[in-house]
């Protein structure tokens, strides 16, 4: 079996995209084995009003009768009225499994309290909260792009006030942010994963690879499958699982395992 | 469900393993002392092997500054020494700064003539289309030799590469020279891609190798698109998964995808050399 957590549906208005919708992703994950997706909107990170964008995403997954494949993330943004409200419908009344957050594109920081708020009221609802390092690599952003990405200082920080919550920190330098959270993750209840969509398997400079040196400081319960599609190409990932060396048991804990506990599958 | 691991391995993979794969974009290193990184280069020729390339052609390149003439043929004769550790995979290509022009083209002459590379790799010192390069780029079509230049339509700010060479810089030295061979290097590296390979998709003499970290959904397809497959060299420049999933994944022609991995219009540098 395989679980993919980070995948989205929605238009995106800096470049074309193919197969940006439930129709279009389904063959796609059909095509690569892919038998559930995490997937949130696209929409809902360029609409003043996320919720907008959350329910069209529940609409679309409703008429392609895909619930059984998608694992819907509602984005909210903390600083837009009645962030609260809208959590809790998309988790009780939507069936919504995850919180998505994007303060590069919303303009805030994961420090602040109405974040450190929405983070902590994940935990109490039980749901994780997946961090996109970033959705497109900023060195060919376009011009009306965010060049943010994801600060790693505030994750940190963000994972010592809110000790409950489930994180998953998805398309960025893993193996770099995994060992500078090593210390605050260890003092925590709740856990953080990481996908591997940025590292590479091959040892090509030192002493060993990116994806090795994540699995050394995450530990094999916390690494994820995340194929970012349709922005990218899904084989890359699949090119990691083939020379990543992994036991047949650590396999299963990558491409499903580990998120099968995660959503209690 | 169809288990795409397996897939890829069992099946997909026969595409590198029956074919004759030559990464036009790889790099050796020197350790902290200056010398020759002979660990290094072992690694990356297992793992080379690993994924079944059949040539690296590797460079050397200072990415600061304004490197001087000393320092240059230090990092030349690291690629030399490579390439004497490992001469049935590595491959040679001359690192030389432009700016100091007489001393770039006696460089390019010792590293070709003595110690066999086949072509020249440029940094960011200056735009290729900058007149200081003349002596260079002429040398070059005098010894038929292939140039690889660092290259990328930037957007992230700051700006930390200011004279980094986009595909419009590509097209002007293009219309100077038509004769050269130049390989605008990295298109999964360089920043808005789809920037570059329009400005160069009109100058037949231009390259691109495929190499760097980005795979987005659809760039070997445009690449293909614009430039033809016979314009399209494979490499990794240090991201190896990338580079073979995104040739894996690409909605082209096998055709086309084994003429990429072993471009023939570039067959004739690799018959030359130190094997």
């Amino acid at each position: 079996m395989l679980i993919d957590i980070n995948t989205y549906i929605g238009h995106w208005p800096f470049r074309q995209l193919r197969n940006n919708t439930a129709a279009g992703l389904l063959p796609k994950m059909d095509e690569y084995g892919i038998d559930m997706a995490a997937v949130s909107s696209l929409n809902a990170v360029f609409y003043k009003d996320t919720q907008e964008g959350n329910r069209e995403l529940i609409e679309e997954i409703q008429v392609n009768k895909a619930q059984d494949r998608f694992i819907p993330f509602a984005v909210i943004n903390p600083k837009y009225s009645a962030w609260e409200k809208d959590l809790i419908y998309c988790v009780e009344n939507m069936g919504m499994k995850g919180l998505e957050l994007y303060p590069y594109y919303h303009r805030y920081a994961l420090t602040e309290p109405e974040s450190v708020e929405l983070v902590k009221l994940a935990g109490k609802m039980n749901i994780p909260v997946h961090l996109p390092c970033s959705i497109v690599n900023v060195r060919q952003r376009h011009w009306m792009d965010t060049n943010d990405n994801l600060k790693y200082d505030q994750v940190e920080k963000l994972l010592a006030l809110c000790p409950d919550t489930d994180f998953i920190i998805s398309n960025g330098p893993s193996h770099m942010i995994a060992r500078q959270l090593k210390k605050v993750s260890k003092e925590r209840k709740g856990r953080v994963y990481y996908d591997f969509a940025r590292l590479d398997v091959f040892v090509l400079r030192a002493p060993t690879s990116a994806f090795n040196a994540l699995v050394q400081d995450a530990g094999i319960d916390h690494i994820v499958f995340g194929s970012v599609l349709p922005f990218q190409y899904a084989d890359p990932q699949f090119v990691r699982l083939t020379y990543a060396g992994l036991s047949e048991e650590d396999m299963d804990k990558v491409t499903s395992g580990n998120l099968k506990k995660l959503f209690q599958l | 469900m169809i288990d795409y691991t397996k897939k890829l391995r069992e099946e997909k993979m026969k595409l590198f393993k029956e074919n004759k794969v030559v990464n036009w974009h790889e790099h050796v290193w020197d350790d902290d002392d200056g010398k020759f990184d002979a660990q290094q280069s072992d690694l990356l020729v297992e793992s080379a092997r690993r994924a079944y390339m059949d040539v690296l052609v590797c460079s050397l390149p200072v990415s600061g500054g304004s490197p001087d003439p000393d320092v240059i043929r230090r990092k030349n004769n690291i690629i030399a020494e490579a390439v004497d550790r490992h001469p049935n995979i590595i491959k040679g290509m001359a690192f030389v700064n432009p700016g100091y022009s007489r001393e770039a083209v006696a460089e390019i002459e010792r590293c070709v003539n003595e110690l066999g590379m086949i072509g020249i790799k440029l940094y960011n010192q200056y735009f290729i289309s900058d007149p200081v390069l003349h002596p260079v780029i002429e040398k070059c079509i005098e010894l038929d030799i292939p140039i690889l230049e660092h290259a990328g339509k930037q957007m992230s700010l700051p700006i930390d590469q200011p004279f980094i060479s986009d595909g419009t810089h590509f097209a002007k030295v293009a219309e100077k020279y038509p004769e050269a061979v130049i390989i605008m290097a990295h298109i999964g590296g360089g920043g808005d891609w789809q920037w570059s390979l329009k400005a160069i998709a009109d100058c037949p003499n231009i390259y691109t190798d495929i190499s760097g970290s980005v795979y987005d959904e659809g760039i070997i397809e445009q690449t293909v698109s614009y430039l033809g497959a016979e314009r399209v060299l494979f490499g990794t420049d240090g991201s190896f998964s990338q580079g073979i999933g995104k040739i894996l994944a690409a909605n082209i022609s096998e055709k086309d995808k084994i003429e990429i991995l072993n471009n023939t219009r570039f067959s004739r540098y690799l018959e030359r050399g130190a094997y």
